[in-house]
């Protein structure tokens, strides 16, 4: 069955990702034809590696980080003629092509407005346990995450359709775009759905992923933002 | 003791003030006059010290280089926060300013197959690399 992904845009932030970026393009570009990747000021090859890969390349002159990165992506796409579905999808492949038309059809069925992918909803797969425990205290602490019965907020996996794409507005320039994003979800009365993903922890993944350390900022970063 | 009461005061409107993260132009006017008054401060201290001390019995401290650390403690907060919500403005006008570019210098991939789609980025592609491509672009717009 060959199913048409033109109305499909997958943002893909990109810091650093020399090694493995083209493959996961390449991978990613054999089922979904529209992919924008935003360069997040990176200092090694990334941008040349894109250019050959028949995805669109926007590069941010300095580094923002991700969150910002992701709006970059998602303002992009939604002037692109024909855009319907919005994905957030990691760089350095730990996503798979598998999910995102499992959360696609889902979008599509409009048995939701916005999917998230989760690593615990089914048998926890490989995630290490201290990760683990780590995520879902983020996810137990934050009270919009409750609301909404999410298990895993800060899953790169997303997707929404046009008219939460529209509203979407990270501000949040660093890592707590995503507790942000789940944030504005909670408030935005939109039907979310969690679908389980399965996230493949290479050993390129690991190194480049955050940092247990990095909860504490996140936690913090969410402390301090803007109340009300 | 008043001191007790002033420095609760000012710990709340620090607060206040954090909550807000607004710079509207009445509270640069406020921002102004207590700096005036600070500075205002600072001279007569300096002329008159014996006036530290007699404001400090006023408000019921001892000593009068105990009210300036006191006074010394607001203070730097206040800047503190203020130094924090610039920065946190200035970020984001930045990131407001890079999302522009970016988008602005959007490379499309390559059309392969459509002889009217060759344009800047089948040349970026085929090696001139991302910077000539986007000033490329920039010469293109009549920049």
């Amino acid at each position: 069955m060959v199913q048409d992904f033109q109305d499909v845009w997958l943002v893909i932030p990109v810091f650093n990702e020399e090694t493995v970026i083209a493959d996961v393009l390449a991978h990613v570009l054999r089922t979904f034809p529209n992919v924008v990747c935003v360069d997040d000021g990176s200092s090694d090859g990334s941008a040349v590696r894109i250019l050959g890969s028949g995805a669109h390349l926007l590069r941010h002159p300095i580094n923002l980080g991700q969150g910002a990165a992701l709006q970059t992506g998602l303002s992009y796409a939604l002037a692109r003629p024909g855009a319907e579905y919005f994905v957030t999808f990691d760089a350095d492949g730990q996503h798979q092509v598998e999910d995102v038309v499992t959360m696609i059809g889902v979008l599509r069925e409009k048995e939701a407005d916005v999917v998230l992918g989760s690593r615990f909803l089914e048998a926890a797969h490989e995630v290490p346990p201290l990760k683990k425990l780590i995520l879902r205290l983020i996810a137990l602490l934050s009270r919009p995450s409750r609301t909404l019965g999410l298990t895993d907020t800060h899953n790169g996996l997303r997707a929404f359709n046009r008219a939460v794409a529209e509203k979407v507005d990270i501000t949040q320039a660093g890592m707590a775009h995503a507790s942000e994003l789940v944030d504005f979800l909670a408030r935005a009365n939109v039907k979310v759905r969690e679908v389980p993903v399965t996230i493949k922890y290479t050993e390129y993944s690991m190194s480049k992923g955050q940092s247990l350390l990095n909860g504490v900022n996140i936690i913090f970063d969410l402390a301090l933002r803007r109340r009300g | 003791m008043i001191i007790k009461g002033l420095l609760i005061l000012a710990a709340v409107l620090l607060f206040v003030f954090f909550l807000r993260r607004s710079h509207t132009a009445r509270l640069q006017a406020f921002k102004r006059i207590g700096f005036t008054l600070f500075c205002l401060f600072g001279v007569i201290a300096v002329i008159q010290p014996d006036v530290m001390t007699w404001l400090a019995n006023r408000v019921g401290v001892g000593r009068g280089t105990d009210l300036l650390l006191y006074i010394l403690t607001v203070v730097f907060g206040f800047f503190s926060l203020n130094t924090y919500l610039r920065f946190k403005d200035t970020e984001r006008r930045l990131t407001r300013l890079a999302r522009a570019m970016a988008i602005r210098d959007a490379v499309p991939p390559a059309e392969a197959g459509s002889p009217g789609g060759r344009g800047v980025a089948d040349e970026a592609a085929e090696g001139r690399g991302v910077a000539l491509a986007q000033s490329g672009r920039g010469e293109g717009q009549g920049v």
